[in-house]
C-alpha cells in the first residue's frame, strides 16, 4: 500500500510523551501531509511556519501502535528504543521512518539501504550503546544498605538498564539518577518506579570510600607502563563517562565534581542535607511492577 | 597486611594475564544468588594501557615454586609476596561486584608448593564464593598445569571458563625458558576440559540436572616475541587449538621484558604490540571470517605485513577472487572482501531480500568503502576504478604510521610515534628524525612496496 504525502509548510507541536508523538502520525497520515517539523515543548524552537498543536488522544495513539505492532517486534523495537533519544531530529527522523514502514510492511527494518530506515536505525544505535556504556560504566556507591549510581546521560536510557540491574541484582534496592533529565529510577522489593529528582549527595560513608580507594588501587595495579595507550583508553571509554566513575576522578578522598553540576538544577524548598537518598524529594511518575 | 596491601600486590602479579573477558555464558539472575551473565561479556573498566577491566583479576597468591625465566613472580625475583584467604576473596568480589566495578572473578595462582596444593585452595575459594556467598557472576579459573584430573574436574564445575596457558608457541622454547613446564602437563588439561565440556553439554540437553563443566569453554594464552617463532608457526598453532580442543580464545601477549637473562631479550626491546595486533586479526578472519591459516601466511613470507592488515593482504595476492557482486554473492564471498565484515554481511544479505544495494545503500549499512570499493560491483558496475597505487593508500592500515601526543606530564606536549606504531617508526625516530617525516617516507615506502607487489 502506498500513503501519499507531500511535505507541508506547517510545524506541528505535541506535549513530548509518545503518545502524543502517535498522535502526530495519526495527524500525518489523516491530512496526508508531511509537516516541516515535530516540536516538543522541551525544545522552543522557533520557525517561520505556522503551528499546529496536535493534542494527545489515547485512543489515536493506540490505533497507531496497534499498526506498528502489525510491522512486527523489531519495527516496534526501533521505534521504542529511537524514541529515547534526546536528537532535535529525532521526530522527523521516526514520522519518515513509520511512513515508510507502512509503506512497505513487514521487513523493513531490514531495509538498512533506505535512508529514513538507516536514519531511524542510527539513533536506535545511538541509544543503545549509550545504555551499554551505562551498563558498563556505571558505578554504585552503598548507603544504608541501598545503592545508589549517578549517570549524565545524552539521551534517556533510564529504561534500557532497567532489565539488567533488575536481573543482576535480584534482591538489592537501588536507585539510579539520571542527573541531566532530573530523573531517577527506584528500585525497591518487586517494583520499579521512576521518579522526578533534582539533587544527589555524594557518599561520605567511610566504610563506602574504603571501598572505592581499594577499587582505585586495584585498577592502578593492573596498569601495565609499557604498553600506555591513553588514546586507546579514551576511544573505549570516551571522556564523558569518566565524571561519574569513582577511579577516573582525582584522588581517593577528592569529592567528585557532580556535587557542584547536580546543585545548579536543584529546586528551591528542596533541602540538599541529609546523606539517605530516600529522604531526598522525590516524585512519583510512574510505577511499574518489575 | 591489609586486604587493600594484599589486593594491590595480587593484582600487579597477575596483570600480565591477557584473558580478561567475560564472554560465552548467558544466565540471568535468580532470586536468593547475587548476579548475571551476558554472552557478549560486558567491560567494566579501561585502563590507562587500553586494556579493559571485566574481572577481579588477581592471584590466589603470588608466592611461587617455579622459576620461570619470564615471568615476574618467579622463584628467584625478588618481590612481594601475598595469599589470599578464600574469605577475604569472597567478601571483595561480591563488594566489587554489587557496585559495578567488575563481572566476575579471574581466578589464578602461581604454584604454591605443588599444583595439587594449590588447586585445592582455588576450589576451596572459589566453593565458598558460590556456595555461602551464592555468587552467579562470571568465573575464569585458570587450571595448574600437572594437577590431578579430578581437581581440574572440580574446578571446572565452579567455573565458567577454564584457561590452561600454554605460554610459549613450541616445546623448544617451553623448555628452554620454563624448564618446570611441560608440553604434555599443559596439554592434558586442555584435553580433559574440552572432553568434559563437550560432554556436559550433551548431557544437559538429556537430563534435567545435569551440572554445567566451564559453559563458556577454555582459552589459552601464549608469549609473542620472547622466542623466534615465525607468526605462520603461531597461526598454525591456534588454528590446530581451535580445531582439535575447541577452544573459544587463544590469546597473545607481546613480551615485556621484566628481568636481565641471556636467553631472553634485551631488557630495552620494546613489546611487539603491532604484531600482537596483526595476530589478533588474524585469529579473528580463522574465527569469523572462515580463513584457513594456510591461506593468510606462507613458506615464502611467514610473517604479517606490519603495514597491512592480513585480510588486506590476502586480498592483493588474490586478485582473481575480486570483484565481488554484493546483490548476489554468498556471505562467505562478502566476508573475502577488505571493509566488509560479519555485521555487515549480515546486514547486506537481509537489506538486498528487499532492495537493490548501490555504494550508497553500502555506506548507509556500515561498509568500509574507502577499502571495499575497489573489491565490489554493483549491479555490474564497479565500485571504484583506482590505480595501483591509490589501491595500495585506500589499503595501509593508519595504526602502523599511527603519531600522536601522550600525555605523561603537563609540558609533555611533543607529537610521539604510538607504542603500536611499526617497529620501524620507532627505530627512525630514535635515530632522530622527525617524527611526522618519518611517518610520511615510511608511509612512501610502503606504498611503493606494495605497488610493486601487485
Amino acid at each position: 500500500m502506498h500513503y501519499q504525502a507531500d511535505v507541508a509548510d506547517v510545524v506541528y507541536r505535541y506535549d513530548g510523551s509518545m503518545q502524543g508523538f502517535l498522535c502526530c502520525v495519526f495527524e500525518s497520515f489523516c491530512r496526508k501531509e508531511l509537516p516541516a517539523e515535530i516540536c516538543s515543548p522541551a525544545e522552543d524552537r522557533l520557525t517561520l511556519y505556522p503551528d499546529r498543536e496536535i493534542l494527545t488522544d489515547s485512543q489515536r495513539a493506540q490505533r497507531v501502535l496497534a499498526g506498528i505492532e502489525r510491522l512486527g517486534g523489531s519495527v516496534k523495537q526501533r521505534f521504542t528504543t529511537a524514541f529515547l533519544s534526546t536528537d532535535p531530529e529525532k521526530e522527523r527522523i521516526l514520522l519518515r521512518y513509520l511512513r515508510t514502514a507502512f509503506n512497505t510492511g513487514r521487513g523493513v527494518d531490514q531495509m538498512l539501504g533506505d535512508p529514513d530506515v538507516a536514519a531511524a536505525w542510527q539513533l536506535e544505535r545511538a541509544v543503545n550503546g549509550e545504555a551499554h556504556h551505562f551498563i558498563e560504566f556505571l558505578r554504585f556507591e552503598e548507603r544504608g544498605g541501598m545503592l545508589g549510581a549517578v549517570i549524565h546521560p545524552k539521551n534517556m536510557v533510564l529504561p534500557l538498564l532497567r532489565g539488567h540491574f533488575c536481573s543482576r541484582l535480584p534482591d538489592e534496592s537501588f536507585l539510579i539518577y539520571d542527573a541531566s533529565h532530573g530523573v531517577a529510577m527506584m528500585r525497591r522489593g518487586d517494583t520499579v518506579r521512576y521518579l522526578e529528582m533534582t539533587d544527589y549527595d555524594p557518599v561520605s560513608d567511610p566504610e563506602e570510600l574504603e571501598w572505592q580507594s581499594m577499587w582505585k588501587r586495584f585498577f592502578k595495579a593492573l596498569t601495565i607502563e609499557q604498553r600506555r595507550n591513553e588514546r586507546c583508553q579514551r576511544t573505549h571509554c570516551p571522556r564523558r563517562f569518566w565524571q561519574d566513575m569513582c577511579e577516573m576522578t582525582g584522588g581517593c578522598l577528592a569529592v567528585p565534581e557532580r556535587t557542584v553540576s547536580t546543585a545548579k538544577r536543584s529546586l528551591p524548598g528542596n533541602s540538599s542535607e541529609g546523606t539517605d537518598i530516600r529522604s531526598s524529594t522525590l516524585v512519583t511518575i510512574s510505577q511499574t511492577p518489575q | 597486611m591489609d586486604l587493600a596491601e594484599k589486593l594491590e600486590i595480587l593484582a600487579d602479579s597477575a596483570k600480565y594475564d591477557v584473558a580478561c573477558t567475560s564472554s560465552g555464558v548467558d544466565r540471568p539472575g535468580q532470586h536468593g544468588k547475587i548476579g548475571s551473565c551476558a554472552a557478549p561479556g560486558i567491560c567494566h573498566a579501561f585502563t590507562p594501557d587500553g586494556r579493559c577491566v571485566s574481572l577481579l583479576k588477581v592471584l590466589y597468591s603470588n608466592s611461587c615454586s617455579y622459576d620461570c625465566s619470564y615471568c615476574v613472580n618467579r622463584r628467584s625475583n625478588d618481590i612481594r609476596r601475598a595469599t589470599f584467604i578464600p574469605r577475604e576473596l569472597a567478601e571483595l568480589t561480591i563488594g566489587f561486584y554489587r557496585r559495578n566495578y567488575i563481572e566476575g572473578l579471574f581466578l589464578s595462582s602461581a604454584v604454591m608448593g605443588n599444583p595439587d596444593l594449590t588447586m585445592e585452595r582455588m576450589i576451596e575459594a572459589l566453593r565458598i564464593l558460590r556456595e555461602e556467598y551464592r555468587f552467579h557472576g562470571y568465573i575464569h579459573a585458570k587450571a595448574i598445569p600437572g594437577a590431578d584430573p579430578l581437581l581440574v574436574r572440580r574446578l571446572g564445575l565452579l567455573a565458567d571458563r577454564m584457561s590452561v596457558n600454554i605460554e610459549l608457541p613450541s616445546e623448544v622454547s617451553l623448555q628452554r625458558l620454563a624448564p618446570d613446564k611441560k608440553k604434555a602437563a599443559v596439554l592434558a588439561p586442555m584435553r580433559q576440559i574440552a572432553d568434559e565440556s563437550r560432554q556436559s553439554r550433551r548431557e544437559m540437553q538429556v537430563y534435567r540436572g545435569a551440572k554445567p563443566f566451564a559453559p563458556a569453554g577454555q582459552s589459552t594464552q601464549m608469549i609473542i616475541g620472547a622466542s623466534p617463532e615465525t607468526d605462520r608457526h603461531i597461526i598454525g598453532l591456534t588454528e590446530a587449538l581451535y580445531k582439535k580442543y575447541s577452544l573459544k580464545r587463544v590469546f597473545y601477549s607481546a613480551y615485556l621484558p621484566v628481568v636481565e637473562d641471556s636467553r631472553l631479550p634485551a631488557l630495552t626491546t620494546r613489546p611487539p604490540l603491532l604484531r600482537e595486533h596483526r595476530l589478533y586479526q588474524a585469529d579473528w578472519l580463522l574465527r569469523y571470517y572462515h580463513f584457513s591459516a594456510s591461506e593468510l601466511l606462507s613458506e615464502e613470507e611467514p610473517n604479517f605485513n606490519p603495514y597491512l592488515d592480513p585480510k588486506c593482504c590476502w586480498a592483493l595476492r588474490n586478485p582473481a577472487c575480486f570483484p565481488v557482486e554484493v546483490n548476489t554473492a554468498s556471505k562467505e564471498e562478502l566476508l573475502r572482501v577488505p571493509g566488509i565484515g560479519p555485521k555487515s554481511a549480515q546486514r547486506i544479505i537481509k537489506a538486498r531480500r528487499m532492495q537493490h544495494l548501490g555504494l550508497a545503500e553500502l555506506k548507509r549499512i556500515g561498509v568500509v568503502l574507502k577499502r571495499a570499493q575497489y573489491f565490489i560491483t554493483c549491479n555490474g558496475y564497479l565500485g571504484a576504478h583506482g590505480t595501483r597505487a591509490e589501491i595500495a593508500n585506500a589499503l595501509l592500515d593508519p595504526k602502523a604510521f599511527g603519531v600522536g601526543v601522550q600525555q605523561l606530564s603537563l609540558d609533555d606536549c611533543m607529537p610521539k610515534a604510538l607504542p603500536d606504531a611499526a617497529p620501524e617508526l620507532h627505530q627512525l625516530t630514535a635515530e632522530g628524525m622527525d617524527v611526522l617525516q618519518a611517518a610520511a617516507l615510511l608511509r612512501q615506502e610502503a606504498v611503493t612496496c606494495i605497488t610493486r607487489q601487485m
